[in-house]
């Protein structure tokens, strides 16, 4: 019934006509209207193991991250902007082999909404 | 460092949120010394939502917090569903009666405005706010009661018998006390991510027709908003923006590789949709996690020396958008069983067994039960959030334009759009599982 994990992870595909009605939004225009504390020292989210990565097929985290905190590098490693990261929580539990390590920013760093 | 020298106090809240400043503000008032320990720079930095709040929760924490001057955006005067086809809206709200009142049952609100102010009535009767400070673990004794709690700052051991838990959905503190032995599951949370879109207030009015700033609408969205998976949008007016936004299972965005603001952009281009934020300018845009497994995911409540309230127990309903209110109360109950334990010198998780038996005895527990099939009920029926909506936009349109056509052959034409969608049987089975699922049978 829910996601499956690790090799069981199953990608699905819309409609085509669906897929095609998606923009391609730049997601950087979006990230100039968050503020934040940018933590020069500490990085609160990496890759555990990059071999991990290599076997996962989708990377979904490339997509379903609201921030687009996750690239593919040229190397194929994927890279991680965690200085853009709104700390939903969405790839601690969304990558399906577990392989994101995932903390707090440290009391006082990070976002900081203005709205909100 | 000898006794002496230790940070004391007699209660510790963690996260200066809905529930954590609910909390504070209640043992505060009571003549305990708080502690209320925020990770952001100031309360509400960390913290989103759609969104409307629920006065009933708050009075029941402040009962006299108009004369507080909280900083609403606009009274929820409309409020209820669109349903959204790929070319038309429906839209199905209420207003006046029951909403035209003062106080009105929700304002809607941003938590950057509201978060700190909520913080401020606690810090009022004496509640100490340590902000930018993020609790680490727990400190606790030989025979594994909570006594305190261990801070990333240096020196930052806080000792209180006892702790109450409002860190929001990231329940990381949570697991780490063992009340729950799993993560969250990416089927039982939604991503929800939104833009405040700055408008004049005099357009606004306008364009949603509200008579003047002392109205505003909330509404969830149906539909085509989400690409025919489950989830939901939602828009509310503020005083002189608009949040637009939808929230959606993770699982669904992992599994179709779907980028939220790509999907939050469609929704904002939809013909029904765009005229409404033309001109805007983007003010904020954002995305957090709501908790939707509800009570399937609720934690262990309590244990020696600790309680968990809000989002950090997975107590939102999801249907209605409801977490403000049942993150306000839990805080409240969670503070009156702390005080309680004071007055006997007990802190033990026998005497704060009482939490739970006090959110059993209030709506919380009740209405999470009766809802608990609500998520499931959506990850099996997927045709509740795209074939209903374009069938009902269909059926409308022709209801309204068809004159001159025998009635029977309207409602021919109807039923026959909606059985080309769905087979009318299980169209009522649906139907059917929808209502039991919302009233919990
Ligand atoms: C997009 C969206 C729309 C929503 N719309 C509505 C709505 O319209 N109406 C409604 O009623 N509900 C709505 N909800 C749900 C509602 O926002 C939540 O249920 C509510 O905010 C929960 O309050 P809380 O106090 O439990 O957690 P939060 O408000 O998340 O507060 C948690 C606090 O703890 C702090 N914290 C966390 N960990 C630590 C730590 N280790 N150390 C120190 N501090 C820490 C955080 O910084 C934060 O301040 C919505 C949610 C979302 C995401
Ligand atoms: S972080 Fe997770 S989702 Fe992303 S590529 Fe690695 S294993 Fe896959
Ligand atoms: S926590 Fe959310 S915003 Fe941060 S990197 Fe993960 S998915 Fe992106």
């Amino acid at each position: 019934m829910g996601m499956k994990y690790g090799d069981a992870f199953e990608a699905k595909e819309l409609p085509q006509d669906l897929k095609e009605s998606l923009p391609d939004v730049y997601v950087d225009d979006l990230l100039m209207t968050l503020k934040y504390f940018i933590d020069e020292e500490k990085a609160h989210l990496w890759i555990k193991d990059h071999d991990v990565c290599e076997r996962c097929e989708d990377k979904p985290c490339l997509t379903f991250c609201p921030v687009g905190v996750y690239k593919l590098g040229h190397d194929g490693r994927i890279q991680v902007a965690h200085q853009s990261c709104v700390e939903c929580g969405s790839c601690r539990v969304g990558c399906p082999y577990r392989n994101i390590g995932w903390e707090l920013p440290r009391g006082g760093f990070g976002v900081a909404y203005k709205f909100g | 460092m000898n006794n002496a020298e230790k940070i004391r106090f007699d209660a510790i809240v963690v996260g200066a949120g809905l529930a954590g400043s609910a909390a504070a503000m209640v043992l505060a008032r009571e003549g305990l010394n708080v502690a209320l320990v925020e990770r952001g720079q100031k309360p509400g930095g960390k913290n989103y939502f759609g969104g409307a709040i629920y006065t009933h929760a708050i009075a029941e924490v402040l009962p006299d917090f108009m004369e507080r001057r909280p900083p609403f955006e606009r009274p929820v005067t409309e409020a209820g569903f669109w349903f959204l086809a790929e070319d038309g809206l429906t839209r199905a709200t209420v207003q006046g009666g029951k909403l035209d009142v003062e106080p009105a049952d929700a304002y809607i609100t941003l938590r950057a405005d509201f978060d700190p102010w909520w913080a401020e009535q606690a810090q009022d009767v004496g509640a100490f706010l340590i902000p930018k400070t993020t609790v680490v673990d727990f400190i606790r004794d030989p025979a594994g009661q909570v006594i305190g709690v261990q801070t990333d700052r240096p020196q930052g051991d806080i000792y209180a018998p006892v702790v109450i838990i409002c860190e929001g959905v990231n329940n990381l503190l949570t697991q780490k006390l063992g009340l729950i032995d799993h993560d969250l599951e990416p089927s039982h949370v939604a991503l929800a991510f939104k833009q405040v879109i700055s408008l004049p207030a005099e357009t606004i009015n306008a364009r949603f027709g509200l008579p003047d700033n002392d109205h505003g609408l909330a509404v969830s969205v149906l539909g085509d908003v989400s690409l025919g998976l489950p989830g939901m949008g939602f828009v509310y007016t503020n005083k002189k923006s608009v949040s637009v936004g939808l929230g959606m299972m993770l699982d669904k965005l992992a599994e179709y590789r779907l980028r939220p603001y790509d999907i939050l952009q469609r929704y904002l281009e939809h013909p029904a949709i765009a005229p409404l934020v033309k001109d805007g300018q983007l003010l904020e845009y954002g995305g957090h996690l709501i908790p939707e497994g509800g009570y399937r995911d609720m934690p262990q409540l309590y244990t020696g020396g600790a309680m968990v309230a809000g989002d950090a127990a997975s107590m939102v309903n999801a249907l209605h958008w409801e977490g403000t209110n049942m993150a306000i109360i839990a805080g409240k109950l969670a503070a009156e069983t702390a005080i309680d334990a004071h007055e006997r010198g007990d802190f033990s998780a026998q005497t704060l067994s009482a939490y739970e038996s006090r959110l059993r005895e209030g709506f919380i527990l009740k209405d999470l039960k009766q809802y608990r099939n609500f998520a499931k009920f959506l990850e099996t029926h997927p045709e509740f959030m795209d074939v209903y909506p374009d069938f009902l936009n269909d059926a409308l349109g022709q209801f309204f334009s068809a004159y001159g056509k025998p009635k029977r052959e309207l409602f021919q034409n109807i039923f026959g759009a909606l059985t080309h969608r769905r087979p009318l049987f299980r169209a009522v089975g649906d139907m059917i599982s929808m209502t039991r699922s919302v009233m919990g049978l």
